[in-house]
């Protein structure tokens, strides 16, 4: 699944690390989904879509 | 927190899994080299330590997967699950040549070789999967 995390992370300046920290998960977690290996459970999205203050539809784009 | 959780269970995970290959050894060599085979009690004892060393490795297991969080998860169970399905298949495959009479070692030897097997195979699992999601 496509996502623009990278975007929003670069825009306030946080590293992989930072994000990971708030999110509560590990700095791989971050990459894996950031790179569309992995896509994280609806707990996890609803947790970033806080932390970038966005709705998860924003954040997360259905690529079928 | 999560990272410092994470730690903390890791550590857990490795004393329990030590404790459990200790306890193996202890079954497996005590009745040779540390006291009589005419001793059952102490290789009762034993094997009995090593059942309940063995639940609590399978306890801390859980609880493992319960505080790392999902990647991790995904990939240790992942791991476990490849680890599950080669010793259920090469366990059959070994009951099979054991019942046609193709097994030339009789005794633990096979039992030895197929947990040694499984434990190899959860490694490079696990560490396929680290890469994967790297």
């Amino acid at each position: 699944m496509k996502n623009r995390i990278t975007d929003l992370r670069a825009d306030r300046g946080w590293t992989q690390a930072d994000l990971a920290q708030r999110a509560g998960v590990s700095r791989q977690t971050i990459n894996a989904i950031e790179t569309g290996k992995f896509d994280p459970s609806l707990p996890l999205a609803f947790r970033l879509a806080r932390l970038f203050d966005r709705k998860i539809e924003e954040l997360f784009l259905d690529d079928q | 927190m999560q990272a410092l959780n994470e730690m903390k269970g890791t550590a857990r995970l490795a004393l329990w899994t030590g404790a459990w290959t200790a306890s193996v050894a202890l079954a497996t060599f005590g009745p040779r080299h540390l006291w009589d085979l005419e001793q059952p009690v102490a290789s009762w004892a034993a094997v009995a330590l090593n059942l309940a060393v063995g639940v609590g490795w399978i306890i801390a297991i859980t609880r493992y997967l319960r505080v790392i969080d999902e990647l991790q998860r995904k990939i240790m169970l992942d791991a476990l699950a490849v680890t599950l399905g080669v010793g259920w298949v090469v366990g059959f495959a070994y009951v099979v040549a054991d019942a046609a009479d193709l097994v030339a070692n009789e005794g633990t030897d096979g039992i030895a070789a197929l947990t040694g097997l499984m434990g190899v195979v959860f490694m490079i699992a696990f560490f396929v999967g680290r890469i994967r999601y790297r």
